[in-house]
């Protein structure tokens, strides 16, 4: 399907995502809730883009993330009004994480002039939610959205230390502002409330996973029997193969 | 028999249970009817006594109604039942103290269709109400009660129904005003099965009880309704879904829905026909951004009640994931109606843009406050002042708020609006679903913004930014201005963020959410102003900013303003001029509200003191 990108011709994909699109093109749309591990959420609102529908006199501001291409549009990626959004849309999250490196850019990138910051809890926390993804990918869900409303925040059922909790820290690592307190000393892993015995790597001795994790990755799939830690399961596998040669 | 026992025989006594009126005693009315006619049998009637809906007339509540005679006694409570049963049910009296006396004419009006209150009304949702015990599915059938889809179902084919829909121009009554019509020809010509249809039923407006009404007062007409749309799309299963907290709305759809069963009116092979349609009631979970439909639909699947991106309309997947069609309830209600009188009578009421009529529920500094319905092009004037019969205590009038928390608040300057769905979007408000809140000269618009955006700010979702930050962001700004901290650099960093929401907000209650602030500093600068530049609310009701004095030469030392002090902060002797003591005054206000000589006063509060 040929569709119009920024005024020059493209190929689309029915039913991709203008953001599918954008980042097959290598045309550059800011996002904070995107992981392309699970696709648009349309939260942070920080991709809009103009989107001219056939038969349209008129433009309108879509996000990217969720806007299926499905007829042939006319999109423009970068302009006054896009630009204006999400100005805006920097200096409201800035206010929650405006000491955070990535959001110091974002201010400096969008010209901001910042509003008073606030106050909330996790500090950083700019609400993407793509924590709550992971977890659930995962297939755990440990932590979920409370409250609504300018009272939302991300934590496990009551904020205590959730039986569903498997310590995996998928949720930390895939955080753009690094909001999730994650403590690790020696053996132990302290997450979300909760603490955690770590496995050492039978090779390197590093403490590189928490017991639950690999419990539960057992039961699940063929991962986590050796006891290696990511680096070392590739020196194995590396090993292995030369050794099959 | 005799004639004149079928005489008596045939009254009715309708006794208004809605929700104004119950909580006024209209239950005790009710039993005391019940009792009185159980207890003494040797009274020589046998009238049926009827619990119905809502009569709309909250203010007046609670309503009797004796029929054929149509007599309308106001503001009953159980003690004059036996003088009603005694005088006016076997002696054929009026009582007078009972009946409505027009203020202006001064006249007793025997019945409320007599009324200004009325007159003015044309009902076509709230046709039933008030005449039917909405229990009782026989009332409803009496009244031509499924006999659209009678007609439908042996006469007409599902696109025909469709057709009709489009003619008569009927427009989604939720808020959105979309062509009904269209919503259901996209979803008939969707690909995929089963699909579904929805009734929204989460009202969820402060001062709205529209959709309340019906629910309780005539639940039979909504799934009428539902039935109708529902063999037009080719959908099998339908939902209510209900606003948690609509107790009577619960228990009358949930009899409604078991008597419609037990009469092959839902469920298989309806009335007989090739076509099966049955509809379950769902409870709310309590949260206003439900009634936003696709948070609706991801309540009802289980899910977080969050809203997502409608670039795909739920007609092609909706709930999950099937062709859906949600229309709220008032529209729910207008679609028996249209099918069987035609789409020509239905497109005659009304605008050129917004055909029939619209309900609304009118509350704040009115008189008459209740439930009203008229034809779409009514004025506010004609709603405020002819139906609602003016402002309260004959202040004047200072704005109207539409269109629920995200509507707008519309000045003395466009009483004249005809109003329909563009002209109220045009003047900065929405339809929404109905809620007229009529505001005096008493009221800080800077605080009435401040009020919804702080409703908004628990009720919405919290999913994406511009809506989240922005409204925390408005909020804290507008209670800045109300304590005397806003800058004049305030209104365009506010100015800024609405049109952000507006244009980037996930759903429509983040888009329409800046409607309070945008049409407050759009007709009410001046007040904003005045908070920021002068320190002054000259509504007197900000406090921070506002202090009280008492004018020496107007008071006449009624001492009704030092009763209504909750501080005793008032003192004076009898018919001599009263003095506020500055210490213990804690600037509520009411002395100034409550005064009749004008003789309470504002000044600037010095923010220095203390």
């Amino acid at each position: 399907m040929k569709i119009k990108l920024n005024g020059q011709e493209r190929e689309a994909r029915a039913g991709e995502s203008i953001l599918d699109l954008c980042r097959r093109e290598n045309v550059p749309v800011p996002t904070f809730c995107y992981h392309q591990a699970f696709g648009g959420q349309g939260a942070c609102r920080m991709c809009m883009v103009e989107v001219k529908e056939e038969g349209q006199k008129q433009a309108r501001l879509v996000a990217a993330c969720t806007y299926p291409l499905n007829t042939p549009v006319e999109i423009t990626t970068e302009s006054e009004h896009i630009q204006r959004v999400r100005r805006t849309i920097v200096m409201l999250l800035a206010r929650r994480a405006g000491s955070h490196p990535l959001m110091k850019e974002m201010e400096e990138h969008y010209d901001v002039s910042p509003l008073s910051a606030i106050t909330v809890q996790p500090p950083n926390c700019i609400l993407c939610g793509l924590c709550i993804h992971a977890c659930e990918e995962m297939g755990k869900s440990a932590i979920w959205s409370m409250f609504r409303g300018v009272d939302k925040r991300i934590a496990t059922p009551y904020d205590e230390a959730s039986d569903d909790c498997i310590g995996c820290a998928a949720c930390a690592r895939v955080c753009p502002t690094q909001a999730i307190s994650l403590e690790e000393k020696d053996a132990v892993r302290i997450i979300w409330n909760k603490q955690f015995e770590m496995i050492a790597c039978k090779r390197c001795g590093k403490y590189y996973a928490t017991q639950e994790e690999l419990e539960y990755l057992k039961e699940r799939s063929a991962y986590g029997q050796d006891n290696l830690c990511e680096s070392c399961r590739k020196k194995n596998l590396a090993i292995n193969m030369k050794n099959f040669s | 028999m005799t004639a004149n026992t079928d005489d008596h025989h045939r009254k009715t006594v309708l006794v208004c249970c809605g929700t104004g009126c119950t909580a006024n005693g209209a239950r005790d009315v009710f039993h005391a009817f019940q009792t009185k006619l159980k207890d003494h049998p040797e009274i020589d009637v046998q009238p049926v006594i009827k619990a119905t809906g809502c009569n709309g007339w909250c203010e007046k509540g609670p309503l009797v109604r004796i029929m054929p005679e149509d007599i309308t006694y106001c503001s009953v409570a159980a003690k004059d039942v036996d003088e009603i049963v005694e005088k006016t049910l076997l002696e054929k009296v009026l009582i007078k103290r009972l009946l409505y006396r027009d203020p202006i004419s001064k006249e007793q009006l025997t019945s409320h269709h007599m009324t200004d209150f009325y007159r003015k009304q044309y009902k076509i949702a709230l046709r039933n109400i008030g005449e039917i015990d909405p229990g009782q599915i026989d009332d409803y059938i009496e009244r031509r009660g499924y006999q659209a889809l009678t007609k439908a179902l042996q006469q007409m084919q599902g696109q025909e129904l469709i057709d009709t829909v489009k003619a008569a121009g009927l427009r989604g009554r939720g808020g959105g005003g979309f062509p009904t019509g269209r919503k259901w020809q996209a979803c008939r010509d969707a690909q995929g099965e089963p699909k579904y249809i929805i009734c929204n039923g989460d009202e969820g407006d402060p001062g709205a009880f529209m959709d309340r009404s019906i629910m309780e007062g005539d639940p039979h007409t909504v799934i009428e309704g539902m039935i109708l749309g529902a063999y037009a799309v080719g959908a099998s299963r339908g939902y209510i879904y209900v606003r948690d907290e609509y107790d009577l709305a619960v228990q009358n759809l949930g009899q409604a829905i078991k008597d419609a069963r037990a009469r092959g009116i839902l469920g298989e092979k309806i009335l007989g026909s090739e076509f099966s349609f049955d509809i379950e009631l769902v409870r709310g979970g309590g949260a206003f951004v439900c009634g936003e439909e696709t948070a609706l639909m991801a309540s009802i699947e289980g899910r977080t009640g969050e809203p997502r991106d409608k670039y795909v309309f739920p007609t092609e997947k909706g709930l999950w994931g099937k062709p859906t069609v949600i229309n709220n309830v008032e529209t729910w209600a207008n679609v028996p109606v249209i099918i069987l009188d035609g789409a020509e009578k239905f497109a005659a009421v009304g605008t050129e843009s917004s055909k029939g009529t619209k309900v609304f529920s009118l509350v704040g500094k009115v008189v008459n406050t209740g439930l009203v319905e008229v034809p779409m092009g009514t004025t506010l004037r004609e709603i405020i002042y002819e139906i609602g019969g003016g402002v309260l205590k004959k202040r004047a009038f200072k704005a109207v708020q539409t269109g629920g928390p995200s509507g707008g608040c519309i000045p003395a300057s466009l009483l004249d609006l005809p109003i329909d769905f563009d002209s109220l979007a045009a003047a900065g408000s929405m339809m929404g679903s109905g809620g007229l809140i009529v505001m005096d000269d008493h009221t800080c618009m800077v605080e009435v913004a401040r009020y919804y955006v702080n409703f908004l700010a628990g009720e919405s979702c919290g999913k994406c930014t511009p809506c989240r930050e922005g409204i925390r962001a408005l909020l804290e700004i507008l209670t800045g201005i109300c304590s005397g901290q806003g800058r004049m650099e305030d209104l365009q960093v506010m100015e800024d963020i609405c049109l952000t929401m507006q244009e980037a907000s996930l759903c429509a209650l983040g888009r329409t959410a800046p409607n309070p602030v945008l049409s407050t500093l759009r007709y009410f600068r001046d007040e904003y102003v005045e908070h920021i530049e002068n320190q002054f609310c000259p509504a007197g009701v900000c406090r921070d900013l506002t202090t009280f004095y008492i004018d020496p030469e107007k008071c006449t030392g009624c001492t009704l303003c030092a009763k209504h002090c909750s501080v005793n902060g008032i003192k004076g002797e009898k018919k001599q001029p009263h003095i506020i003591d500055e210490s213990l005054c804690i600037r509520c206000g009411e002395c100034y509200r409550v005064c009749t000589f004008d003789a309470i006063k504002l000044a600037r509060r010095d923010r220095n003191e203390n």
